[in-house]
């Protein structure tokens, strides 16, 4: 078996290096077919995006925002922390100065504006109501805003919402006209608010949704043009390092383009987006890909020191025959890692993130094997100075990296038991870890904590009742139902039930409205805030609202049958661990109190969505986990014909993750998208050094009469060097994403690069201190 | 007829329908404003509102309007639907500009009549997509707050028309109206605008109000049906007017309080 896939290897070799130009234009050419389709990405920055597109609980937030005419406002907060806050003359001039200016601008809608300067007071007189504008004239003394102040405060809709409960902060919202154009307006109303007339103690913050997305598309772009040149010249260096010739440098980076035009030409040939997280994909890859060209070329210059006389195509498919082996085994397993990712994912960017990488890691596997050689057979023999034939013997010189891992190959025959035990804490200390994972995540964290994005969103949370909206549909059975005062009289009770949990900061429905009429045509009495007690009185209210009030003013709380209304619940944490306790209560108060065949309630909204995407994470994480760790001792197994060799091959990985996860537990850090993802791909990748490390030590056991010690010093200075050189390029190729200005990419790249730091040292370490102890007969031991 | 006939032909043909002076602007508006509109009417009036996904809200009205030397009254009656029936409205719009209107609205569930405070000119009417000057205005235009002019012809309903383009005279003015232009198709025989395109603030056009079933009653050109669609919003509200009678006899006990509070 072994010699017949030696020679079928041998004359798939023969036949690459028979017409290497051949080989090598084909291969260029599908490289540029690659990058022809990669113009066509689009990008999708929209934070929708993290759900697939027919989850009902987008599908329903959908259709409640588009029932209710919900839209994504820009949100401009002005805050003074002065003795008044934003009531004083000054203060409410720049209010409405910004009203005035933001009105003109391109894309707002002039007459779908809210701030202190547009809002009317609605004022119970002895005759009647009064309905005017909070602010008639600008106030010249301190004593008119206080009177501003008092009125203000003593409109329950607007405490809260449209200034904050202490007065400190007041917010104009302005609504688009074309939503897709949101990315130009956030950045006009960032250089108005340049120009605006503030004083010492005030400052003007914009936020909201509108901004998030339309900056997100600025912010990939900048984040791409900066993580990609570093990812290619960091792996150019290593391989210039390891290797120290031009080829040494060229034919990793030939892989590098074939992968990343690959992976990127194919999504966009089939049309899929290019989200937040993709920007990781093309750097993964480069430190990904350029591994198995290392393996080669370290074989190619051990084989050239050895042999420097010898023909190019000899030396080229002696190398690919001891080298197609593990390369395919290790590509198989990362395509293993990358493919669980992508099957337990629901989050349509983690499953196509997970799909594309393994297609870059199968092309950078065919061009490692068809490409390289080709190359490599025409290149004339050139040696590495980093490879040198040992005087009088079968072994290359080392160098300074060999004789490290040698002297680390030293301690680890002579410590295998301590290595064990130290393994085993390890695990311990993981299992303990895991249990103590926190899942939990936030869209905002996805920022740097100095955009002002993000600084706008933590005082628009601090001050106000918050930006995260938790929608509640409630749906009664016929037309104008909603007026019965049983069933205001439920939705007012569910309001008070979800207000008193943690983070609900307020809430609003008609039930406010209709209340606050009927403290207006009661005189304006305190005790006349509450809801009327009878259905034509309620009717008659929103007719008296009408007598002066937009036709779409209720939109937002009710729909024109008056049969469905929404309730907007705001929240000032947007964590998931503080989502689920008011989602989960919120469902168990609605089904146990509410619902009734006469009106239902459900669940919508913003929060409603993150909740179920982000509760999905920890089974995408069990999920792809799994999948990857069967996929990958399956393969191991296979290919060693030993269960006991696949055992062996995982632990390393296994060691590593519940490192990491101890690690998780200890210092709080949360499963989240970064941490979800990392633990799939680091099996795949982690046990690739397993792979190269028992594929070595079988020959090397071989070669040395079972003398497992000879074995090992054998194989750090050779396949450990190589190893260390790929492992440099792939902590480094993940590590670049630290530098991301992309919060979930810098955790994500920290992690998978400490993982595969951490795998490495296990398969330099457990691997060859287990082979020792427990000696498994697939190694190559005879036991008799 | 070879081709040089056929070109002095057109030509002469033509040439008067381009070199004819259009009518001035303001002497159009004049012939409007100073049409017969009846001192007092009576009229049943049903509202049709429809919002952006086709549901409807249909209330019917008894409605009353009579000049006075220097002020108008209006007073609605709301008959349907039952929820909202015998509702009653009642304004009073003064001449002078600096004299806020009247208005007060009797709400049968409460058993009160209530004063409410004076609506801006451009804010929406009952919640229609009228504004208070639309409605104030009915079939007139505004000579002070524009600055307009004769931009051309053309052809609504199968009537001729003048077109004719008016911008507020201030930006404060507009900002009170809340458009920043208006166009209006006058029909040059009757001296009726049939139709009137409005643009909001910022030059996105804003609705567009279109008359119909225009006929004499009494003598007097009515319009019985007006459409209004809202292009921002898409809520669209449609009057339709019945039983227009300009010659009852509509007693001033009408518009009283008291009149609202018990009824016709």
């Amino acid at each position: 078996m072994l010699n017949k896939s030696k020679t079928f290897a041998s004359l798939f070799f023969q036949a690459v290096t028979a017409k290497p130009r051949l080989v090598i234009s084909i291969g260029l050419m599908v490289i540029i077919g690659f990058a022809s389709f990669i113009p066509d990405l689009q990008k999708d920055t929209r934070t929708d995006a993290f759900i697939p597109e027919d989850h009902p609980a987008l599908k329903f937030r959908d259709k409640t925002k588009e029932l209710f005419g919900l839209e994504d406002p820009m949100v401009i907060a002005v805050i003074n922390k002065g003795k008044n806050g934003v009531f004083n003359p000054h203060t409410l001039a720049l209010v409405d100065w910004l009203t005035k200016k933001i009105a003109k601008m391109n894309n707002v809608d002039p007459d779908r504006m809210t701030s202190l300067a547009t809002e009317n007071n609605i004022i119970g007189t002895d005759d009647g109501m009064l309905v005017q504008p909070f602010i008639e004239q600008l106030p010249i003394n301190q004593q008119q805003a206080d009177q501003i102040h008092d009125a203000v405060m003593d409109f329950p809709l607007y405490v809260g919402s449209l200034v904050s409960r202490n007065g400190k902060g007041t917010l104009i919202t302005a609504e688009l006209m074309d939503q897709t154009k949101a990315q130009q307006l956030y950045q006009n109303l960032l250089e108005l608010i340049e120009t605006a007339p503030v004083i010492d103690g005030e400052e003007i913050h914009i936020a909201g949704e509108g901004a998030v997305s339309g900056y997100m598309g600025a912010y990939i772009d900048a984040d791409a043009f900066r993580l990609n040149p570093i990812a290619a010249v960091v792996i150019s260096l290593i391989c210039l390092l390891a290797f120290r010739t031009l080829r040494g440098m060229i034919l990793p980076n030939l892989v590098v383009i074939a992968t990343a035009a690959g992976a990127l030409g194919l999504m966009a040939a089939f049309d899929v987006r290019f989200f937040v997280i993709t920007n990781a994909l093309p750097v993964v890859l480069i430190g990904i890909s350029v591994a198995d060209t290392i393996h080669i070329l370290s074989d190619y210059y051990e084989d050239v020191a050895l042999n420097p006389n010898d023909h190019p195509r000899n030396i080229t498919v002696r190398t690919m025959e001891r080298m197609w082996r593990p390369i395919t085994l290790t590509s198989l397993t990362t395509m293993a890692g990358f493919l669980g990712l992508s099957l337990a994912s629901v989050m349509p960017p983690m499953k196509y993130f997970g799909l594309f990488a393994m297609v870059g890691v199968g092309i950078a596997w065919i061009y490692s094997l068809i490409v390289v050689p080709a190359f490599l057979s025409l290149l004339k023999l050139k040696p590495s100075s980093a490879h040198k034939q040992r005087n009088n013997s079968t072994h290359t010189e080392v160098d300074l990296f060999g004789k490290v891992l040698t002297r680390l190959g030293a301690n680890v025959i002579r410590f295998p038991k301590s290595i064990l035990l130290l393994s085993l804490s390890i695990i311990i200390a993981g299992g303990i870890g895991a249990s103590k994972i926190q899942l939990d995540e936030t869209l905002i964290r996805t920022f740097d904590r100095q955009e002002p994005l993000f600084i706008a969103d933590s005082i628009l949370n601090q001050l106000f009742d918050g930006t995260h909206y938790l929608d509640i549909m409630i749906e009664t059975t016929n037309d104008e139902d909603l007026f019965i005062p049983e069933n205001l009289k439920l939705i007012e009770n569910l309001q008070k039930y979800v207000e008193s949990l943690p983070h609900v900061e307020g809430s609003t429905s008609l039930v406010d409205y209709l209340k606050q009429m009927n403290r207006a045509l009661n005189e304006g009495r305190d005790d006349a805030y509450r809801l009327p007690e009878n259905a034509n009185l309620a009717a008659q209210y929103f007719l008296l609202y009408s007598i002066s009030g937009d036709p779409t003013d209720f939109q937002e709380e009710v729909d024109y049958d008056y049969r469905l209304a929404n309730v907007r619940i705001r929240l000032n944490d947007g964590r998931y661990s503080k989502l689920k306790v008011v989602i989960e209560k919120t469902q168990k108060y609605i089904d146990e109190q509410f619902n009734q065949p006469e009106i239902t309630a459900k669940l919508s909204g913003r929060v409603n969505i993150d909740y179920h995407w982000i509760k999905r994470l920890e089974e995408s994480h069990v999920g792809s986990i799994a999948i990857a760790l069967l996929l990958v001792w399956l393969m191991a197994s296979i290919s060693f014909r030993s269960m006991v060799a696949g055992t062996i091959s995982l632990l390393p990985v296994l060691v590593t993750i519940l490192m990491i996860y101890a690690v998780m537990g200890y210092f709080g850090i949360w499963l989240s998208i970064s941490t979800s993802m990392f633990a799939a791909i680091a099996i795949g990748l982690g046990v690739d050094f397993s792979i190269h490390t028992l594929e070595r030590l079988q020959t090397l056991i071989r070669d040395n009469h079972e003398n497992i010690d000879q074995a090992m010093l054998d194989l750090y200075p050779s396949t450990g060097r190589a190893l260390l050189f790929n492992f440099i390029a792939l902590s480094l190729g993940f590590g670049v994403l630290a530098t991301s200005k992309v919060i979930v990419l810098q955790e994500f790249g920290l992690m998978v690069a400490v993982a595969i730091a951490t795998s490495f040292i296990a398969s330099m370490t457990l691997l060859p201190a287990l082979l020792k102890i427990f000696k498994p007969r697939f190694i190559g031991f005879n036991r008799h | 007829m070879n081709m040089f006939i056929y070109i002095i032909l057109l030509s002469v043909f033509s040439t008067p329908l381009f070199s004819a002076e259009l009518m001035n602007a303001e002497e159009i508006a004049r012939h409007i404003n100073s049409r017969d509109e009846g001192i007092a009417v009576s009229r049943f009036l049903t509202m049709e509102l429809t919002d952006k996904r086709g549901k409807q809200r249909i209330r019917k009205t008894h409605a009353f309007r009579k000049y006075y030397d220097d002020e108008k009254r209006t007073a609605i009656f709301y008959l349907e639907p039952k929820s909202i029936k015998d509702t009653a409205f009642l304004t009073y719009d003064y001449q002078a500009a600096n004299k806020d209107d009247d208005q007060w609205l009797y709400l049968p569930a409460l058993r009160k009549v209530r004063r409410i405070s004076a609506s801006d000119r451009g804010d929406y009417f009952l919640g229609t997509d009228f504004t208070y000057e639309d409605i104030k205005l009915e079939t007139r235009v505004s000579i002070e707050d524009y600055n307009r002019q004769t931009i051309g012809e053309d052809e609504i309903d199968g009537f001729h028309c003048l077109l004719i383009e008016s911008i507020p005279v201030t930006d404060e003015i507009a900002a009170e109206l809340g458009y920043s232009r208006v166009q209006q198709c006058v029909d040059d025989q009757i001296w009726m605008v049939r139709q009137s395109k409005m643009w909001d603030l910022n030059g996105n056009p804003l609705k567009t109000i279109h008359s119909s079933d225009i006929r004499q009653v009494q003598g007097i050109w009515t319009q019985h049906i007006l459409d209004v669609v809202n292009h921002k919003t898409g809520h669209q509200t449609k009057f339709m007017f019945s039983d227009v009678q300009y010659d009852k006899e509509i007693n001033d006990n009408l518009f009283t309080k008291n009149t609202l509070k018990r009824g016709l």
